[in-house]
């Protein structure tokens, strides 16, 4: 087996799960019931998490990439449509575009100091195929999602929101991932609200849940556990659907984690608040976002973004070096080369410096107030060497 | 022992299928969690290892579902649109669903006959045109199907065999003991929570071709040329994206959970066979209830489903509904242009084999947690029921 042993493990990684007692009880006592697959505990999950968002419905699937797919899917993008995405995101955004036979248009980010997606650029990019735009709340802080809201009612698009930083925080009181059609949850290992692989989507609207519900399960008519319980007794396939479901073990963690996300959350924003004190007085960095944001932020993750380009990989090495694990989030999309090939010539100046300059810093809600001090002082001899 | 949980009855005297988890499985998943790296890695490779020698494949490779297998078998294949693939019309629906989602178009063809589920490499053969790129060998219910002869057609016309084996992990396909899964180019397995191995939701690609399993890895991943866990180890950060790939992962509890029952797959499969076997010698001759299949098949099978035919559609129909009053929980496969999504498809009155077998078949209760005892007392109610209808 390919082993840890030949392999450095950071002393400081990026992220750093740790469960609880009671979360593994609720998976345990799952296991020993025998019903894995989509059943009550999922039902359960679902309604608390819409409670918690105050969202009308919630649908858990498998993963934030089939919630972005199927929420594109649900706002009717086909073959021949565009929609319009940030290039400073994960791939996923974008990727479940192509799922749908339809074109990624990517819009630029604000600047390094507000790397979310400028509402500017994208009307600019609004053509008569425009089907939908997606909007991303990069690390955990609100996007423009209320002037994005107006410009897609405007044009008669759907707004998507890809929430997969951003559970719990909220643009003027109103929890992110409402503000569109549909938003996409993530629930993998890394994120606020993790369990390994996971996502969901959330929606107003009726016929979107619907679509939803039928569509991550092969768009068959009844489920298992609906037989199983004989609600009833066999099915009609009345679309093509997919393999979105999560499953019992994951449903039971998520509902488990929930009751402790809040909590977590003013955890990360007290730690990020302590962070972006420190980093401020680091030379050479740019602390993104204002500190006015923490407050409505998930505090997802750490970003900063070095002033002075060609020192990424650099300062990334040295910090390894010190047992510091860094990330890019995210190198740009379009620079990739699955999307060179297919999309050449896009020119994205101010995400292609974002990309060329960011670092992630390692960042979880029981990071210790020395272990924040050793990395800041570590990126700062880094950034000065 | 406690008492059974509700969940899994639900009321049902005798519910259709029903799995044990062990305390071990229980401490493998614990271990994981409490080791707080939830995402594919250490444990997902070990499961990998563990599946590939079980199956007696070169390679294996975890994905979160039997359709997301199928889907990057497909991709691995080369299909893509403008493409036909022959698949049977007498399957769960992800089987042509994963065609579609490559593009290409699921052609329907007909089972050997009512009581053999299984594609027809006779139908195979007529159906194949210039645009066919692949064959879709389904084990359905367990039971092999001919992959020896749509092997042999495959290479004379050169089209991938590509097996689904989701219900069917652990079947063998000849007398020396090669297991579904790697008689085709590629093998798709399910482990969904009614499967033989079963851990919520779950699947798995075999393939003896390295080239196809590095590009399912690739594609089950985003397309990233570095995982999560490759840069947890002190990889370099960056990375690019070569394709257009899917978020097909399985995580590590799965897989903690996965390998600890690969373990039991052997002895589950044995006590379902021994199951199937008591189920015949007590069926056999009972007027009104057909047999499927033959020894050779039991032999082989893995025995996912116990399904037996009726007389016809409606004699079914009542069938179900009076072991239903008893307690027994019952189930029918239907066939794929029955559905709406698929009528339109066929010319009425085609695929007519895989049509009777949909409408007179009946899967009775079978599990690895099941006694021979219950098997009496289901076949008691069969035998009431059919009398019934005299």
């Amino acid at each position: 087996m390919a082993g840890p042993t030949t392999h450095t493990f950071p002393e400081l990684p990026l992220f750093d799960l740790r469960l609880e007692g009671q979360d593994l009880e609720a998976v345990a006592e799952t296991l020993r019931s025998g019903w894995l697959t989509m059943g009550p505990r999922t039902e359960a999950f679902e309604a608390a998490f819409a409670a918690h968002l105050g969202a009308r419905h919630a649908i858990a699937l498998s993963s934030c990439t089939a919630a972005l797919h199927l929420a594109y899917l649900a706002a009717g993008v086909g073959p021949g449509d565009e929609v319009i995405v940030p290039s400073f995101t994960f791939a996923a955004t974008a990727a479940a575009v192509l799922y749908c036979g339809a074109r990624p248009v990517f819009a630029e980010i604000v600047s390094r100091e507000q790397p979310s997606l400028d509402p500017a650029d994208v009307a600019a990019r609004i053509t008569p195929r425009t089907k939908a735009v997606c909007v991303v709340h990069y690390a955990g802080y609100a996007a423009a999602a209320d002037v994005l809201r107006e410009l897609c009612d405007a044009h008669g698009v759907a707004l998507i929101e890809d929430v997969a930083h951003a559970p719990s925080a909220t643009l003027a009181g109103r929890k992110l991932g409402t503000w569109g059609l549909a938003g996409a949850f993530s629930f993998f290992s890394n994120k606020v609200l993790s369990i390994g692989e996971g996502g969901l989507l959330c929606t107003d609207d009726d016929e979107v849940a619907a679509f939803a519900r039928s569509r991550r399960s092969h768009a068959m008519t009844s489920g298992t556990w609906d037989r199983h319980t004989a609600r009833t007794d066999t099915y009609d396939v009345t679309g093509l659907g997919y393999n979105y479901r999560l499953d019992e073990p994951r449903a039971a963690l998520l509902l488990s984690r929930l009751r402790r996300l809040e909590r977590d959350v003013a955890r990360r924003r007290e730690l990020t608040a302590r962070y972006r004190a420190l980093l401020g007085e680091v030379e050479g960095v740019i602390v993104p976002f204002d500190d006015a944001q923490v407050p409505t932020s998930s505090c997802y993750v750490q970003p900063i973004m070095l002033e002075a380009e060609g020192r990424q990989a650099g300062v990334s090495a040295s910090l390894r070096e010190r047992g510091i694990q860094t990330s890019i989030f995210y190198p740009a999309i379009h620079r990739f080369s699955a999307y060179r090939e297919r999309f050449p010539g896009v020119s994205l100046p101010i995400t292609e410096l974002a990309a060329r300059t960011e670092l992630t810093l390692p960042f979880y809600p029981h990071m210790s107030e020395s272990d924040q001090d050793r990395v800041v002082t570590a990126l700062a001899e880094a950034v000065a060497g | 022992m406690s008492a059974v949980p509700k969940e899994r009855h639900q009321g049902w005297r005798m519910p259709l299928t029903d799995i044990a988890i062990s305390e071990q499985d229980v401490a493998a998943v614990m271990d994981c969690l409490r080791s707080g790296w939830l995402t594919m890695g250490p444990r997902t490779e070990a499961f990998e290892q563990a599946l590939a020698r079980h199956v007696g494949t070169p390679h294996a490779v975890a994905v979160s579902s039997g359709t997301a297998a199928l889907h990057l078998a497909c991709l691995a294949a080369g299909i893509g649109p403008g493409d036909e693939v022959i698949v049977p019309a007498f399957t769960f629906v992800a089987t042509a669903a994963a065609v579609r989602y490559a593009g290409a178009e699921p052609v329907l063809c007909d089972v050997l006959g009512p009581g053999e589920f299984n594609l027809d490499p006779e139908d195979v053969a007529a159906r194949i045109t210039p645009r066919t790129k692949a064959v879709m060998a389904v084990h359905f219910c367990g039971y092999p199907a001919e992959v020896g002869a749509l092997r042999t057609l495959c290479d004379e016309r050169g089209l991938t065999l590509i097996e689904d084996c989701a219900q069917a992990i652990g079947a063998t396909v000849d007398d020396d003991g090669a297991q579904a899964g790697t008689v085709g180019e590629l093998g798709a397995f399910s482990f969904f929570s009614k499967k033989q191995l079963c851990v919520g939701e779950g699947g798995m690609v075999s393939t003896a071709d390295g080239g196809m399993a590095e590009r399912v890895r690739l594609l089950r991943s985003h397309a990233l040329s570095s995982s999560t866990w490759d840069r947890h180890r002190g990889h370099d950060p960056a990375y690019d994206i070569v394709d257009v790939g899917f978020n097909y992962r399985m995580d590590e509890p799965r897989a903690a959970l996965g390998l600890s029952r690969l373990a039991r797959l052997e002895a589950d499969i044995a006590v379902r066979r021994r199951l199937v076997r008591a189920y015949r010698e007590r069926l056999a001759g009972v007027a009104g209830i057909e047999l499927t299949w033959d020894e050779r098949a039991v032999r082989r099978g893995s025995h996912f489903a116990f399904p037996v035919l009726l007389a016809d559609r409606d004699r079914r129909d009542r069938f179900r509904a009076q072991l239903g009053e008893q307690g027994i929980q019952t189930t029918w496969y239907p066939a794929l242009h029955s559905f709406s999504e698929y009528r339109d498809r066929v010319p009425a009155g085609a695929l007519p084999r895989a049509r009777e077998a949909a409408e007179r078949h009946v899967a009775l209760p079978l599990s690895a947690t099941m006694h021979e005892g219950a098997v009496d007392v289901v076949v008691e109610i069969v035998r009431d029921a059919v009398s019934r209808e005299g």
